[in-house]
């Protein structure tokens, strides 16, 4: 009986340890949870001015402060980015990082007003988690209600975190951006004449 | 760019101009779903997504610059008008009586998918719509925390584990994958407006259609417009915002964050570090 009440007993000694190896990559949430509600405190702030200009620029400041540009920049074009020349890629990255920009202004400028607060999140490896988010005291049937805006959140191996992509409700702008990129540089005959169209049309759409 | 609607504005077409947005509600049971996948594997190979998943890239594109220049000379003109002469409030409820028209519908394809809590819910929803919520321009079901989802068959197909098969565009139809294609014309067979063969049910049946159609279209003029301002190509960004919303859709509104591809997992990347 003894013998039987030791083994019960090593084996829930055995299932707590397993239990608590199983749920450490939330000890790794929670790192990257706090990076971005860190950024959402700054975020919220931002969301309060009352005009578009000072949102803008309060945007700007953040995605220069948190959004890796260059990775995600490469990201978005894909295979092609093996392709791209150091001449190339020194064009691209800066303009990149204008047309990025300004589409984060545009899509966040929807919550101005509005308060986002970490809701979950999810490991997808040691380096790479999604950290999702919810409009503070949404009003039901309003259409913040159900809206989960996601950040992807990469982990460089020194530890050093950042934003590499946004989305909401399952649609992710990076993923879009490589998508479209993909397509302007295979509908111009790919490789480097591809990237050059693809870097003429950036700028085309930069450049107020 | 109206961020939240991203999903919403690239699934505008999704139930074929019915006015349905695509429901934005995020509970519910996580099905398996391989779908639109292809996007997500062909953004990872070296092959052009394009090929993947849009082998009728040309024809498409025909199509859908057919359907801009419809849209810019008669849908958003209309949805103007109807946005300028009518209150939110009245836009809301044209809404949600359009989607409680769809609820039979739904509530077929919830007991195909075998997801007898979610068509409980459905059925619940448009008897309570129906009777108390005024014909269905009030949504007290959502009140007492029933609240909408939206399927039709194409999703049903895709439970079912068949393919989504190539992308496909048409003008005033909107885009879809040829699983839907097929999907949407099967449901029009569970419209019950369709076995009602009165001159009454055909003028109901058109005045939906077109209802339907602007009233779609207004809720979505704004994040569609920012969408073709910011887009290199609007195609392009189109098809992706479908296919990402889609797939979610499909997975009845839990997100699924295993088949994304990896950002900054790439050799390439690693000189940055």
């Amino acid at each position: 009986m003894r013998d039987a009440l030791h083994k019960f007993r090593t084996l829930a000694v055995g299932a707590i340890a397993a239990l608590a190896i199983g749920a450490s990559p939330a000890f790794a949430d929670e790192s990257a949870e706090k990076f971005v509600a860190g950024i959402l405190t700054d975020a919220n702030v931002v969301f309060d001015a009352p005009d578009k200009p000072t949102r803008d620029a309060g945007i700007e400041t953040l995605v220069d402060k948190y959004v890796d540009m260059d990775r995600v920049g490469r990201f978005a074009l894909g295979q092609y980015v093996r392709q791209a020349s150091d001449a190339q890629m020194a064009e691209y990255l800066p303009l990149f990082r204008k047309y990025a920009t300004s589409v984060y202004q545009s899509t966040l400028d929807e919550y101005s007003g509005e308060r986002l607060e970490v809701a979950d999140s999810v490991d997808r490896s040691a380096r790479d988690f999604i950290v999702d988010t919810r409009v503070v005291d949404a009003k039901p049937g309003s259409r913040y209600a159900n809206i989960i805006v996601h950040w992807r959140v990469y982990r460089a191996p020194d530890g050093k975190q950042s934003i590499v992509d946004a989305g909401a409700s399952g649609v992710w702008l990076a993923i879009e951006q490589q998508s479209t990129f993909k397509s302007v540089i295979a509908n111009n005959g790919g490789g480097a004449a591809g990237i050059d169209a693809l870097i003429a049309d950036l700028k085309a759409k930069v450049s107020p | 760019m109206a961020f939240s609607n991203l999903a919403g504005a690239a699934a505008i077409f999704l139930a074929a101009m019915s006015g349905s947005a695509a429901a934005q509600g995020v509970a519910g049971d996580q099905t398996e779903s391989p779908v639109a996948q292809s996007e997500i594997d062909a953004a990872l190979s070296d092959t052009s997504a394009a090929e993947a998943v849009d082998p009728w890239e040309g024809f498409n594109r025909k199509m859908f610059a057919v359907h801009v220049f419809m849209d810019h000379n008669f849908l958003i003109p209309t949805a103007k008008a109807y946005r300028a002469t009518t209150p939110p409030t009245a836009r809301r409820g044209v809404r949600r009586f359009l989607m409680n028209i769809k609820a039979p519908g739904i509530f077929i394809n919830d007991l195909l998918q075998g997801e007898i809590g979610r068509a409980g819910e459905t059925l619940s929803r448009f008897f309570i719509n129906s009777t108390i919520g005024a014909g269905g321009f009030a949504d007290p079901a959502a009140q007492i925390g029933i609240a909408r989802h939206s399927e039709d068959f194409g999703q049903t197909l895709a439970v079912w584990g068949i393919d989504s098969g190539p992308y496909l565009f048409l003008p005033m139809v909107g885009p879809m994958t040829t699983r839907d294609g097929f999907g949407k014309i099967v449901q029009i067979g569970m419209d019950p407006l369709l076995y009602v063969r009165t001159p009454p049910a055909d003028i109901a049946r058109y005045s939906r259609a077109g209802v339907g159609g602007v009233s779609a279209r207004e809720q979505f003029l704004d994040p569609l417009a920012d969408i073709e301002a910011k887009s290199l190509d609007y195609y392009a960004s189109f098809r992706s915002f479908y296919l990402q919303a889609q797939q979610r859709e499909i997975a009845n509104g839990v997100v699924d964050y295993s088949g994304l591809p990896d950002i900054g997992e790439f050799e390439d990347f690693d000189e940055l570090e």
